[in-house]
């Protein structure tokens, strides 16, 4: 965390912070993510707030909606010619067996114990061999000076340095503070869920096992910590 | 141009005249303005960020990993060249086994230094050492670079030492020339050739696996992809080696009957025909299924890709391949000399055509894709991007690339090249 | 929240964020300002109303501060400072094409809506011309609640919007056509025996009698000796005979069974017989014409959809029908409104949780009595509707508006993108053209704020207190200071205390020295009662957050209708109960309006008619229908020129088209296109979309002017007609000309050369 910043978890109200809270978790959790494709409505109130928890500059996102269509919030037509649109929000799905940290020469992105893929830039030597290896495409570098559009930073944690490679932290600062990454705390739609996998009857081992939740591109064998549900089957008139 | 062969002058410094003195020093001149500017350009990237390069978030690897790639290729297969003859005992390559070798060194030279501009962070380079990652093909492959330019640049020596003891050079260090002498150097000679064969199929390897073990990128996750590399290592550097050659036999530095430009070149057509071969069993298993994961070899045959496509196979093989295979053609060396300069531009093709089409199109490409990872006007998203080095990058490839060719002005201005007739 | 406010700090701290006093110095909307100091602009300002009020009248400065809903306040100032000046504020909700007219007229409420809560108990969720998906980002999860327990939800739509993506169904249907849709649901629902006779005859003015001769209703004068004459008449299958209904308590009378159909001779005081019929007779009348298959002509659907969404709507309850600014937002929205209300009232879904008829539009509602802040002394502000600054008053226009005898001479626009958010701008700038003194209070560089001669920054939310509560929640927040105004802003409150001290002293002393704070104490105050809506709420409960109003939870429309009998309507705040009760004379839910100018235009009983644009565009020169649905990266015209959110959407305004029409005009994605009608013209960039049908184009209001490649903005096209059934009452914001931003007809060509 940035020095001399103060947590905005702290100015939180006792309802607000209850509401980000974490809930139960196994001895040793192993922390994941589960993203509700029926749920979410294409926002990027997740990305937005990711975009500033984190002092993320123009340019770069760690957090973003794909649209399954034609074109961002477009649909698409699909067999039978009916027309279909789906959100996918996509970020690091914190793989176990992760690329990333496979190739990465100087071991600048590794793992935790909870899990978690995390990103030393002061190690870091901007070869982007990790962005390479990621199928999923969530690397950021930092290509030159950050750009906001206001004089200020935000966020809490600190700028990171030119020509180093950065991505989504599942927000460890927050962790730290038993509290929700900040995109499960700011989704309108309650479409994420945030907790540990580890935890066979906890709210995410429940959701993946009863909405048959899936790995996004689980060829790839990256075993990620982020699941997603899949949308409903509708009942047409 | 007549096809005898000019006299040779083999031990005596070359440059003699006036004339050619001022042109050699101009030349050098030449050299150093460029290195200067191409520094100049480094600092400026190194403040100001990679930003300044066509480089972003899609497109992430560029010019620098080409040029990085190229010159592996280039090394390796000089390299290749060399010992192959000798283990081989293909007497005859021995006039150009010292610039083979020579080419080799400074082609990795250049590799290496290629990989400092492509860094975010170049300062940081000793990580690598302090924390260096046994599961990273990058941290093998330049260790490999460091272990083969050592070696090749040994093999030079190894090479030279006869001729510069003789000439009483401290780049002989001390050693002399008795036939004891003599006699160990022959045994080190072919012991090296054993050694650099392997080493360079692996450089060229471990290059390749950069690439090749990457299931994130459909066009490059291939079991041919090391094969392929060899295959276009030893067509580019082959053919590198017979220009030079040809450059500097007309230089005077160098002397050999054409009869050997005919074999090279008749080599370098089977090189490019097991290159073809393997592009071919390739592409036919990508887009045999017409399954999705053939979509990348698709894209090459359509779209902007097609004619860089048509270059790399067309020009780059096809041209090449049908010249040498003509007896007549191959007997002229201006003709190989074409004939290789276009397949090394063919292989320069392929090795780009090998980053853009892997890289420009994610792995995940629905809409609106990447954020490209600098502020732009309109969307900060693109599904799609096409790669176009700025003109920092060229200045950077042109100050490196003027290096290579002074460290080969140096060193065939004061090292000897010719390889003395069979004793 | 949303992404939206999540960036607001680009709005804060952005390029466009105006931190000092202006006066202009070019042309109007040349952009050319000088910085000023808040003394000179204030006495300016002062000198410049004072001017205008003893030359023209005080009435002839138009306030616009928008709908007061979302502010009680700061944009309460606005009112407070007209009626101590005497200026003409203006109206917002029916300016805004909000106000549905369908309810002033069928239920004699401005509107009344269940809280968004109440949506997850649904059983089935009929969306007209809503998108919550875009425009409800924080309450649409309870679309979902409902659907994970097991609710359908169906989407009329003639775009695929996102919601329709989420939907069970998604009907298609043409725009502008959605009342012919819900007169063939309704016509279906008789016919299958499914509707809910009790209900019609208990809550509607299905049972009282009209005198087809004259078209009113039966009057107990005209049929009972000494009967009273706001009183009606029913007709009683039990007795054979007429019964009086009062109008004191809803439901049947004791004993009766009245008649809903038929005609029924009923003898008249005055000796003479009339063949009087039901209310209910004259609508199913008109619901006979619309067949499934006559409904599809004019809809574009297929009438077997019809059905089956008849029926299953019908099938379950509780059923919801949520109606949006899509289905409203048309010249005859009115008649969409009762068709649709008539559904709800026969499946005797409304006053129900998880049911109701709720039309969600706009952010109007005054949930408390805000009088001791907005009337100072008990003075009111005339209230002008804004449409009638905007192109004039009409021939039709009611008697009771206060048009201001010299017309327009100054405005004062705060809380508002007037110039770009107007209907009809290039009619408004003929009114511009006229004004002495143009003042906008803003904190953004909006278009407006370039055409002001004097610009004052206004602070942000984020830097001032104010009080608000929505339509869709029944809950109070305060708003709390966050930060220190930027630069030399100025709270609204303070901004008229100062002007107020300039110009009339002595009432600024007596009414202007108050702090924000007492004001919300005040208004606390004045609803604390024993049942009044904010009993036991106080200033320090707020600061805590968010307090719950003294209302049923769930928060039901019409509740008390349903459950208690109390006739309609509910009190409309601010407005007193009888301003509003004239709306609907019977006390009940009224599908007969027996108002002279209904029948004059045929529209007595619900109906459908055309788009009212066809009448000044022919569709044959005009073929496309130009919808400006609300965009979910902006409000209105706010964010748009957010970093972050441009980032995403890519900062320029795109027309949504279909292949078909794209085709025949040679338009590709990423063309230049204009797009244009006898009102005005913008050139933007074609999209070619699937979610788009031939026949109309979609392009998401609230673009900047400078974000076109050409034009004043999208709304240079539409259209500042005015309904005179909206004229037939006056109160402001209740029963008011609103504005049909989707009644539009344009044509599209490309313009100049693709540019990708
Ligand atoms: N993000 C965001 N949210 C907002 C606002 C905003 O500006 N941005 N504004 C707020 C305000 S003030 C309002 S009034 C509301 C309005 O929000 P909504 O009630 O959702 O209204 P619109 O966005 O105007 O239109 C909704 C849908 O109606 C469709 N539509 C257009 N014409 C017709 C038609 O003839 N029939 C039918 N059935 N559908 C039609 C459009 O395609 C669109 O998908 O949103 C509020 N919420
Ligand atoms: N074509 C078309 N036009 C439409 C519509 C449509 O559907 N189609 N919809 C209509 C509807 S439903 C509505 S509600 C209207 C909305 O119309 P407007 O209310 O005019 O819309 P906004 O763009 O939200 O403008 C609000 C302005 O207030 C400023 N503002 C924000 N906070 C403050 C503050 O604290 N103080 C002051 N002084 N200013 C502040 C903002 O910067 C912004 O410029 O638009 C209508 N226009
Ligand atoms: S998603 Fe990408 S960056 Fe994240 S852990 Fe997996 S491979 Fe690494
Ligand atoms: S860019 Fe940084 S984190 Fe990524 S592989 Fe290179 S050194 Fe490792
Ligand atoms: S977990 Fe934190 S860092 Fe990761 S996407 Fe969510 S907000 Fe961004
Ligand atoms: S905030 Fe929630 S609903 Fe919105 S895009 Fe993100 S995941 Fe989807
Ligand atoms: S736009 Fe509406 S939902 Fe979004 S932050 Fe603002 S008030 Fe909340
Ligand atoms: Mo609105």
């Amino acid at each position: 965390m940035a020095d001399g910043r103060v947590s905005p978890v702290e100015a939180l109200s006792p309802a607000s912070k209850a509401w980000g809270e974490i809930g139960p978790r196994s001895a040793a959790p192993h922390w994941g993510m589960v993203v509700d494709q029926e749920r979410c409505i294409g926002c990027w109130s997740c990305a937005v707030i990711c975009k500033s928890e984190n002092d993320i500059p123009l340019g770069m996102w760690w957090n973003r909606i794909l649209t399954e269509g034609e074109s961002l919030d477009q649909p698409e037509v699909v067999r039978g010619g009916a027309l279909e649109m789906q959100w996918l929000p996509l970020t690091c799905q914190h793989c176990e067996n992760a690329p990333c940290v496979k190739v990465c020469p100087v071991q600048a992105t590794y793992h935790r114990s909870d899990g978690l893929v995390m990103q030393d830039t002061d190690r870091c030597i901007g070869c982007r061999y990790c962005m390479i290896a990621c199928p999923y495409g969530v690397r950021n570098m930092n290509w030159g000076a950050p750009e906001r559009p206001t004089p200020h930073e935000t966020g809490m944690v600190g700028a990171r340095p030119l020509g180093t490679v950065e991505k989504c932290t599942m927000c460890v600062q927050r962790l730290a503070e038993d509290q929700v990454p900040a995109c499960v705390w700011s989704c309108p739609a309650g479409a994420r869920v945030f907790g540990d996998l580890n935890e066979p009857e906890g709210r995410l081992a429940t959701l993946i096992r009863e909405r048959e939740g899936y790995e996004l591109l689980e060829e790839a064998g990256t075993k990620p910590s982020v699941r997603y549900l899949p949308p409903r089957r509708r009942s047409p008139l | 141009m007549s096809s005898a062969a000019p006299p040779i002058t083999s031990g005596a410094p070359v440059l003699t005249g006036r004339a050619d003195r001022r042109a050699l020093y101009a030349w050098i001149a030449l050299l150093l303005a460029v290195m200067g500017i191409g520094a100049a350009a480094f600092l400026y990237q190194f403040a100001n960020g990679l930003a300044v390069t066509g480089m972003r978030n899609i497109v992430m690897w560029g010019q620098y990993i080409l040029f990085f790639m190229f010159f592996v290729g280039l090394s390796a297969g000089g390299l290749i060249v060399a010992s192959a003859g000798r283990l081989f005992g293909v007497g005859a390559f021995k006039p150009i086994t010292r610039l083979a070798v020579l080419e080799a060194t400074i082609a990795v030279i250049l590799a290496a230094t290629f990989i400092l501009p492509d860094l975010g962070r170049p300062e940081r380079i000793i990580n690598i050492l302090l924390y260096f990652n046994p599961t990273s093909p990058m941290i093998w492959d330049i260790a490999i670079v460091f272990v083969y330019m050592a070696m090749s640049a040994f093999y030079v020596w190894l090479y030279c030492r006869a001729d510069l003891a003789r000439r009483g050079s401290w780049l002989a260090f001390g050693s002399g020339t008795s036939e004891r002498t003599m006699a160990r150097e022959e045994r080190v000679k072919s012991v090296m050739a054993w050694v650099a064969l392997p080493a360079a199929i692996m450089l060229h390897s471990i290059t390749a696996w950069i690439f090749g073990l990457q299931i994130s990128r459909g066009f490059w996750y291939s079991s041919i992809m090391a094969p392929m590399f060899i295959a276009s290592a030893l067509v580019s550097g082959l053919g590198l080696v017979i220009v030079l050659a040809l450059i500097l036999r007309r230089l005077g530095r160098l002397a050999f009957p054409d009869s050997l430009v005919a074999m090279l070149g008749g080599l370098l057509g089977a090189f490019i025909a097991v290159e073809a071969f393997l592009l071919l069993a390739e592409y036919l298993t990508a887009l045999y299924p017409g399954a999705p994961e053939g979509e990348a070899a698709a894209r090459m045959l359509s779209g902007p890709y097609l004619p860089l496509f048509v270059l790399e196979v067309v020009v780059g093989l096809l041209i090449p391949f049908v010249i040498l295979s003509q007896r007549r053609l191959r007997a002229s060396p201006p003709w190989v000399a074409a004939a290789a300069v276009i397949g090394i531009l063919g292989i320069f093709v392929h090795r780009l055509n090998l980053v853009l089409n892997g890289l420009s199109y994610p792995n995940i490409d629905l809409p609106p894709g990447l954020p490209v990872g600098t502020p732009q006007v309109g969307s900060s998203f693109s599904v799609y991007t096409w790669y176009v080095p700025t003109l920092v990058e060229w200045l950077i490839v042109a100050g490196i690339l003027a290096f290579g060719a002074l460290l080969l002005t140096a060193a065939v201005a004061f090292l000897p090249m010719q390889e003395p007739e069979a004793h | 929240g949303c992404m939206k406010g999540l960036s607001y700090v680009n709005q804060i701290y952005g390029e466009d964020r105006i931190t000092t006093p202006l006066v202009r110095t070019g042309e109007r909307g040349s952009g050319d300002f000088r910085e000023a100091t808040w003394d000179e602009v204030l006495d300016q300002i002062a000198t410049g109303f004072k001017d205008i009020g003893e030359r023209w009248g005080w009435d002839s400065i138009h306030v616009f501060g928008q709908v007061p809903g979302s502010g009680y306040i700061q944009k309460g100032a606005n009112y407070r400072a007209s009626a101590l000046l005497g200026m003409s504020h203006g109206t917002s909700f029916d300016f805004n094409g909000d106000l549905p007219m369908g309810m002033p007229i069928t239920f004699g409420v401005q509107n009344a809506e269940h809280e968004a809560k109440d949506w997850a108990n649904s059983r089935f969720l009929l969306l007209l011309g809503a998108n919550p998906v875009e425009t409800r980002i924080p309450d649409v999860h309870f679309l979902f609640d409902a659907i994970e327990r097991g609710a359908r939800m169906v989407v009329v739509d003639p775009s695929f919007s996102p919601t329709a993506a989420k939907a069970d169904a998604h009907l298609r249907i043409r725009p502008g056509t959605d009342a012919a849709l819900g007169l063939a649901l309704c016509r279906q629902v008789v016919e299958d025996g499914a509707w809910d006779q009790a209900f019609m005859a208990a809550y509607t003015d299905a049972m009282l009698l009209v005198n087809p001769d004259t078209g009113l209703r039966l009057r107990a004068s005209d049929v009972f000796a000494g009967g009273p004459e706001t009183h009606f008449v029913a007709w009683d299958t039990t007795t054979g005979g007429p019964v009086e209904i009062g109008i004191d308590r809803l439901g049947v009378p004791a004993g009766v069974a009245p008649a809903l159909e038929g005609t029924l001779d009923v003898r008249l005081q005055s000796g003479a017989t009339v063949a009087a019929v039901p209310g209910f007779e004259l609508v199913r009348h008109e619901l006979e014409r619309w067949t499934p298959e006559r409904a599809a002509e004019v809809t574009g659907l297929d009438p077997d959809a019809i059905v089956r969404l008849a029926r299953a709507y019908a099938g379950v309850k509780p059923a919801a029908i949520l109606m949006g600014g899509g289905a409203n937002h048309w010249y005859h929205g009115d008649l969409t409104g009762r068709a649709f209300a008539l559904l709800a009232a026969l499946t005797g879904n409304i006053g129900r949780s998880g049911g109701g008829f709720s039309v969600y539009v706009g952010q109007y509602k005054v949930r408390v009595d805000t009088s001791s802040w907005w009337s100072p002394g008990g003075a009111k502000a005339h209230v002008v509707p804004s449409i009638y600054f905007v192109r004039g008053r009409t021939e039709t226009m009611h008697p009771d508006v206060p048009y201001p005898a010299q017309g327009w001479h100054g405005l004062f626009c705060t809380f508002a993108n007037m110039f770009v958010q107007a209907m009809d701008v290039n009619r408004l700038h003929e009114t511009l053209a006229g004004l002495d003194l143009i003042v906008v209070v803003d904190h953004q560089m909006t278009e407006t704020v370039k055409w002001a001669d004097v610009v004052l920054p206004a602070t942000t939310w984020y830097e001032k207190t104010d009080l608000t509560a929505t339509p869709l929640h029944p809950f109070l927040q305060l708003q709390q200071p966050a930060i220190d105004p930027v630069g030399e802003s100025r709270s609204e409150v303070w901004i008229w205390r100062e002007l107020m001290k300039r110009i009339d002293p002595a009432a600024a002393a007596e009414f202007f020295d108050v702090d924000e704070d007492a004001a919300i104490a005040a208004i606390l105050e004045s609803g604390g009662a024993a049942g009044g809506p904010t009993e036991g709420i106080t200033l320090a409960a707020l600061t805590q957050g968010p307090a719950r109003l003294n209302v049923p939870d769930p928060d039901v429309a019409f509740k008390a209708q349903i459950e208690d009998l109390v006739p309609f309507p509910p009190r409309s705040l601010p407005a007193p109960l009888e301003a509003t009760a004239v709306f609907v004379p019977t006390g009940r839910i009224e599908f007969y309006k027996e108002e002279q100018r209904f029948r004059d235009l045929g529209e007595a009983v619900p109906t459908w008619k055309p788009p009212f644009d066809d009448e000044t565009h022919d569709p044959g020169a005009w073929p496309l229908t130009l919808l400006t649905p609300h965009s979910k990266w902006r409000i209105h015209s706010s964010y748009a020129n957010n970093a972050w959110l441009s980032e995403i959407h890519g900062g320029r305004p795109e027309v949504f088209i279909s292949a078909a029409d794209a085709e025949a005009r040679g338009i590709e994605t990423g063309d230049q296109i204009r797009v244009w009608n006898t009102r005005g013209e913008v050139v933007a960039w074609a999209h070619v979309s699937e979610s788009e049908q031939p026949g109309s184009v979609t392009l998401y209001e609230g673009w900047w002017p400078r974000q076109f490649a050409k034009g004043k903005g999208v709304n240079e096209l539409t259209s500042s007609a005015v309904n005179p059934i909206h004229e037939i009452h006056y109160v402001a914001n209740m029963w008011a000309p609103s504005t049909g931003w989707k009644d539009c007809r344009c044509q599209v060509e490309k313009a100049g050369i693709a540019d990708g």
